[in-house]
């Protein structure tokens, strides 16, 4: 055991009266380990700076900031921040009630760069107004769009049409430079469509010669409402839409979302579903891994590697599909447990996998990680100071290349994964091929950890015997009238999920994945908001590319790995 | 922070070894010469399906079109219940009910009409775990394409299950 | 085989035919990806599956030098003038393919900022249904795009000889 510690995943901070008297409105110790404070939109500044900067609080990373709307309340929008402490482990949720009339906060971004984004998507989604931010605008929904759509009185299916006149460009993109110090600067437009942005990213940037001045990112092309969804569906349902956020390891998101609400239920899913998770999240991962590897060489000119690493998820994909039935959705995880048991041949083929997967990873090293063309083309490409990706908001893998070692499952570990011995890899020069040699580590280290999950698989069953939450196994259904009743008022009715809330992170592929899960104990969730860490690491990406020139910024792209389905939801 | 076990996969400065690029270009190509030849005069495990031709296996509880399961009598096992069209996420499954006449117990349900829209369908496979009658399953068959949209919209009679249900090439179903 | 009204009236002359094999065995897709679709789109063309076994081989992510459009995810509202734009940018005869629930109908995605169908701006001709679908089924759909553009079966054929557009208004 290399973990010393077994305490509670979430400590409780101190509390011995860091604020002013009177500026929290009220403490309160939630169930999911976050220590809640209201406080007053006059006071918000004030405390979070505390909170930021007492030694003893020290919340160093903004995971989220979001809205909520309660159409019944006085108040009606709650804007809540998620802040988190690297050096205590404690977490915070800061709620700030605000009226329907006058929507509006002061802007945190002073005091957290990662507030930038986050407060524009509350604001396109809510219409809470940040005062101070720098650039509030829409950023999920386009040019054209009227109204907020996550408030509860927007129709879900109310569509705005956008033409082609009303697409946008920054403002300074269209401007003509009075800079007479440069001949001529030339604005470029990377995306939404291009072969090198993976996805739906679009970049504006600002040449000058080769390099680039100015950059900016337009998100937003592939937001498809998951949010607005969620609220539409019952509490399973949504399992399948978790699927297609980060579609590279659907299994971590289905898994993330489950472990949140079982979270709020007050339930655990048996030890064996959650061995199974563990095992089909790790490989997941190496899945997102491989994929976001092989892509960017790629772009780097490396096309061999592609082969080889499509080959490693050509064969976790036959895993799944042999457990869960899909290859990329798999939708296999459900609130309470899994769909149903792995095949009889589970163990084998992982086994095989097992022996499979280092051979293709010694490949890809010997042909990448020692060449001296990439290396030159990566190291000291697209440098972040640790601090500064921390103050982005930045987890995961890109986090721990810039020496910061945050891992959710070592720092609150989940689903057992404290008794699992493996290592964080961290690099520290922050560069893309850091990012590289991290992710490739974090293959190795997974491969560790389904060995040792895989030797202590225990029987029994994967889903809970509670039938408020799951289904009745279905040879029960046909035959006994109690179990159909439950069935029914299930599939009718949906799981009664108590009302209260719920902040649930996992460690995605590509960092702090986080469910804000908001239940009115109705069937359907009332909220749900992701905290995608795509989102955070991708709003820094303009700062990264200034100064460097275009090739760069595909190479620097493509080891950020944005995956546009979470970037966007 | 807590003390986590960390590995540190910093390789430093590049060595004068890997600075000459030699040695690595040898080894690489090593290595895409080890799968060439190995492709070629050896195992021959090329990664490449000779689709159609050939057909990968896919498990049985790979999620395709669906098949509405009927009794001895080719009746339609359905009750008509509406428990799949509430569980799809999609909304794509449409259900008109009637009294079905030949019914041993009085009101008892049969569809009309039962239709699934295929081009809406996200395949999840919640209809199938909704159903209290085993009425509705899914095959393997997932080689579709369409050239209209109304082609997708099946209906009873293209989804009743043809024949004795072990011909059918069966894909995803309720496990016991 | 399909042909919208059942009639056969139109004349399929040597040189349609001949260009009809031509065209069908040297598609050039340009991968219209956005979403999941997308990554298993890059399945066909990887190792295991390799589209070039069937002449279309060279994807061009270059709308001027593909004729063949494969929609492969989500479209957006945002994104909807720019999949538009990069369609009227292709040469004729162009085709189109989409893949997936997303782009036929948009899914399970009834939402305020998803397309309900690829086809409310441009016209398709193969749908492919799954989410995603199976390699095996997009081939497949390639398939039959080549036995359509064999056949003259294509909204390009159907425009060129005057027969009315019927997907848009279906479904
Ligand atoms: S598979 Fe899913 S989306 Fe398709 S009909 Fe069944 S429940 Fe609906
Ligand atoms: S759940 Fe089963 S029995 Fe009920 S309507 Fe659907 S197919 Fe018929
Ligand atoms: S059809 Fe399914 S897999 Fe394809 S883009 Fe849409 S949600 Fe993703």
């Amino acid at each position: 055991m290399t973990v010393s510690s077994t305490e509670s995943p979430t400590q409780r901070p101190p509390l011995a009266d860091p604020f002013p008297e009177g500026s929290v409105a009220a403490v309160e110790q939630a169930a999911d380990g976050h220590t809640v404070l209201t406080v007053d939109r006059s006071h918000l500044l004030d405390v979070l700076r505390r909170l930021r900067e007492k030694p003893e609080l020290a919340c160093d990373l903004l995971a989220d900031v979001c809205g909520v709307d309660y159409p019944d309340r006085e108040q009606r929008f709650d804007v809540v921040y998620h802040l988190g402490s690297l050096e205590h482990g404690h977490r915070f949720r800061v709620k700030v009630p605000l009226g329907e009339d006058d929507p509006v906060v002061p802007s945190a971004v002073g005091i957290w760069k990662a507030a930038d984004w986050f407060e524009r998507e509350a604001f396109d989604m809510f219409g809470i107004r940040f005062q101070g931010h720098p650039d509030l605008r829409r950023i999920l929904t386009h040019e054209a769009f009227h109204g907020h759509p996550l408030r509860k009185d927007y129709d879900p299916s109310q569509r705005w049409l956008l033409t082609e006149k009303d697409t946008m460009a920054p403002r300074w993109a269209t401007e003509d430079q009075p800079d007479d110090e440069h001949m001529d600067t030339v604005v470029l437009n990377l995306g939404p469509s291009h072969p090198a942005t993976h996805g739906t990213l679009r970049t504006v940037v600002r040449l000058d010669g080769e390099h680039i001045v100015k950059a900016e990112c337009e998100i937003g092309y592939l937001h498809r409402c998951f949010e607005k969804m969620s609220e539409t569906h019952g509490w399973q349902q949504v399992i399948p839409y978790t699927d297609r956020l980060n579609y590279c390891s659907s299994m971590i998101n289905g898994v993330g979302f489950a472990l949140t609400v079982e979270k709020m239920l007050g339930i655990e899913a048996p030890p064996r579903a959650q061995v199974v998770r563990v095992i089909l999240s790790e490989l997941s991962r190496i899945m997102d891994h491989a994929v976001c590897l092989g892509a960017n060489l790629v772009d780097l000119g490396a096309l061999t590697n592609f082969w080889y690493f499509f080959q490693i998820r050509e064969e976790i994909y036959g895993l799944l599909e042999k457990c869960a039935g899909g290859r990329l959705t798999v939708s296999y995880a459900r609130i309470g447990g899994l769909a149903h048991d792995v095949p009889a041949d589970f163990e084998d083929e992982v086994r095989k996998l097992l022996d499979s997967i280092p051979k293709f990873l010694d490949d890809v090293e010997t042909l990448v990680t020692t060449n001296r063309i990439f290396r030159d083309r990566t190291e000291g490409v697209g440098v972040i100071s640790g601090e500064e990706a921390l103050a982005w908001g930045w987890t995961g893998p890109c986090l721990r290349a810039s020496g910061i070692p945050y891992d959710v499952r070592k720092a609150h570990p989940y689903m057992g994964y404290e008794n699992y011995d493996f290592e964080v890899p961290v690099a520290t020069t922050g560069d893309t091929y850091a990012r590289y040699l991290v992710r490739m580590e974090e293959m190795r280290q997974s491969l560790r950890i389904v060995r040792q999950a895989l030797d202590n698989l225990p029987d029994g069953p994967v889903i809970t015997d509670d039938h408020h939450v799951a289904l009745p196994p279905k040879e029960k259904v046909y035959t006994e009238m109690e179990s159909l009743i439950w069935h029914f008022k299930l599939i009718f009715e949906g799981i009664p999920v108590p009302a209260g809330e719920a902040y649930g992170f996992t460690e995605g592929a590509n960092g702090e994945l986080g469910y804000y899960v908001v239940s009115d104990g109705g069937g359907k969730p009332h909220r749900i908001k992701v905290r995608p860490p795509c989102f955070a690491i991708y709003q820094a990406f303009p700062k990264i590319l200034e100064g460097l020139m275009i090739p760069d910024a595909i190479a620097i792209l493509g080891s950020l790995n944005i995956i546009a389905g979470e970037l966007d939801r | 922070m807590k003390n986590v076990a960390t590995v540190n996969v910093d390789r430093g400065p590049i060595p004068w070894t890997e600075r000459i690029y030699l040695g690595p270009i040898v080894r690489g190509l090593g290595v895409t010469l080890r799968h060439f030849l190995r492709n070629v005069f050896g195992k021959r495990d090329v990664a490449t399906i000779e689709w159609p031709e050939v057909k990968r296996q896919y498990s049985e509880r790979l999620r395709g079109r669906h098949i509405l399961t009927t009794k001895d009598d080719g009746s339609l096992r359905c009750v008509a219940c509406y428990m799949c069209e509430t569980a799809c996420p999609a909304n794509c499954i449409t259900i008109v009910a009637e009294e079905d006449p030949e019914a041993p117990v009085e009101w008892e349900k049969r569809p009309l009409l039962y239709e699934i829209d295929l081009l809406r369908c996200v395949f999840c496979g919640f209809c199938v775990d909704a159903c209290p009658k085993e009425a509705i399953i899914m095959s393997r068959q997932h080689e579709m394409a369409f050239s209209e949209r109304s082609e997708a919209v099946v209906g009873i009679e293209e989804l009743r299950q043809k024949g004795p249900i072990e011909d059918e090439d069966l894909g995803y179903r309720p496990y016991f | 085989m399909r042909q919208p009204d059942g009639s056969s009236s139109f004349l399929t002359t040597r040189v349609d035919a001949m260009l009809g094999w031509v065209r069908k065995n040297s598609l050039w897709p340009l991968p219209f990806g956005t979403a999941c679709c997308a990554i298993e789109f890059m399945s066909v063309v990887s190792s295991h599956y390799d589209l070039s076994r069937f002449g279309a081989e060279v994807v061009r992510f270059s709308p001027r030098q593909a004729d063949l459009m494969i929609v492969a995810g989500t479209i957006t509202d945002k994104m909807a003038p720019v999949v538009k734009r990069i369609y009227e940018q292709m040469a004729e005869p162009r085709y189109v393919i989409s893949m997936g629930a997303c782009a036929c109908t948009g899914g399970f995605y009834r939402a305020y900022h998803v397309v309900q169908g690829v086809d409310e701006f441009i016209p398709v001709d193969v749908y492919v249904p799954g989410c995603p679908p199976t390699p095996e089924a997009l081939m497949h759909g390639i398939l039959k795009l080549q036995d359509m553009i064999q056949n003259g079966e294509t909204q390009h054929d159907r425009l060129k000889h005057g027969k009315p557009d019927t997907t848009a208004t279906a479904g």
